[in-house]
């Protein structure tokens, strides 16, 4: 992981920092370290929230069981809008967890106040707003997409880059490359674009005017998150839609 | 917000804990208000909670009042199948009780009907039989008077013939007296 996008807009805008980074060093790489930490700050949150959900289970639910329970079965029914009765179960798992991380990491960025925490450089944010972290849910996304349709139609899934017409298939192998591309891209400018306008906001306007803006930006994040998982699940249920003479 | 460019541009080629022990040297904290954007976040935070206590408290207790109401009510209809599921069984006990009952019934009938039948046969048998040997006795009978008549018949010619050929007068007187005799002339 080096850094993939910088962006040297630093002399435009005072101070503000993009495309620094707190550059941890693991063997030859170079890692982005204030992204770890607000992960790991995100992975503990929905841990702790997991367990407080589970750790006493009624059965009537109430408080954080409940709303776990209620988050669960938004993700269920995502995903079962999306890939249909019959394989959906299998995949709650993957697309839960894209969806929760990217929400939860979406939200902790815009809600709580890293910048209290001062590093040596760059600056705490949402993990999301890196490119690299966007880019690695993307690839998870190609990964479990071809596994799906590998694993249910053996190598045939590629004979299915030639339906309905064999035109397609140059079009089918680029949509392999793009699918990654638009959902990384997606992700990180909004997530980027939403904190630099607050934050640019902020610059010029301390007070109250950035509110609607950090309203606004909750509102798009959520979104993204939604759209990220929602397209994953498409993505699969895609790959492991059944062409040709089952119809 | 505080580009600190020592540590970014210092050339490091240690190993990991090395190099985050000299990043961590310079965390600090930031109590700047205005630069942290706290008022702002406040602001958010507590337009978040405001709203979203609200809404999502509707959401939650609804969601909670539904899965009541749907325990309750599987529990009801348990509780009514479980009833049911008794009196049925309870029904079914009384059937089997009658049909022990009606099966212990045909055997008794069965058994009375088949002893009834036999004593029946047997006497008819009985009958037969002794009808046969009435027949057999009375044929029997029959048969002898048959016989004995021809054979009177047989010595009536005989004696006839006899009779005809010739019989001396005391020949004659002694027949007599022996048939007066044999009528019963001795009592």
């Amino acid at each position: 992981m080096t850094n993939f996008f910088p962006l040297p807009i630093t002399n435009v805008l005072a101070e503000l920092e993009v495309g620094e980074h707190l550059y941890w060093h693991v063997g030859n790489f170079k890692i982005h370290g204030q992204v770890f930490l607000a992960s790991w700050v995100v992975m503990g949150a929905l841990i702790v929230a997991s367990i407080l959900a589970t750790r006493n289970v009624q059965r009537v639910p109430s408080g954080m069981q409940n709303f776990m329970e209620y988050a669960l079965e938004f993700i269920r029914d995502l995903a079962k809008t999306q890939l249909g009765e019959k394989e959906y179960r299998n995949w709650v798992p993957f697309i839960g967890t894209l969806f929760l991380f990217i929400f939860v990491s979406n939200w902790g960025g815009a809600l709580i106040p890293w910048k209290l925490v001062e590093l040596p450089s760059g600056e705490l944010a949402a993990p999301t707003n890196d490119i690299n972290t966007t880019i690695a849910l993307a690839l998870l996304t190609s990964l479990a997409y071809f596994y799906a349709g590998l694993s249910r139609k053996g190598l045939g899934y590629f004979a299915d880059y030639a339906q309905p017409t064999p035109i397609m298939v140059p079009f089918k192998i680029i949509e392999d490359f793009t699918k990654p591309l638009s959902l990384s891209f997606r992700l990180f400018g909004n997530i980027l674009a939403d904190e630099l306008v607050v934050a640019v906001l902020v610059f010029l306007v301390p007070l109250f005017i950035p509110v609607p803006l950090m309203l606004l930006g909750l509102f798009t994040s959520a979104i993204q998150a939604l759209i990220f998982a929602t397209l994953a699940a498409t993505y699969i249920g895609e790959a492991m839609e059944e062409h040709g003479e089952h119809e | 917000m505080y580009s600190q460019n020592i540590f970014y541009n210092l050339p490091i080629h240690g190993n990991v804990l090395g190099s985050l022990v000299l990043a961590n040297e310079g965390v600090g904290i930031n109590f700047d208000i205005l630069e942290t954007n706290l008022i702002n976040l406040a602001i958010v935070l507590g337009v978040l909670f405001f709203f979203g206590k609200g809404f999502l408290g509707n959401l939650l207790g609804s969601r909670k009042a539904d899965i009541e109401a749907a325990i309750s009510k599987a529990e009801s209809r348990q509780a009514e199948a479980a009833a049911s599921l008794a009196e049925q069984q309870k029904k079914l006990a009384a059937a089997q009780e009658e049909a022990k009952s009606i099966v212990a019934k045909a055997r008794e009938s069965s058994v009375r009907v088949k002893e009834d039948i036999l004593a029946k046969s047997k006497t008819e048998v009985e009958r037969m039989k002794s009808d046969a040997s009435r027949d057999l006795a009375s044929e029997q009978e029959r048969v002898i008077s048959e016989l004995r008549q021809r054979a009177i018949a047989k010595a009536l010619v005989e004696v006839e013939s006899k009779i005809k050929v010739g019989l001396s007068d005391e020949q004659k007187r002694g027949l007599v007296d022996k048939s007066i005799e044999l009528v019963g002339g001795g009592n």
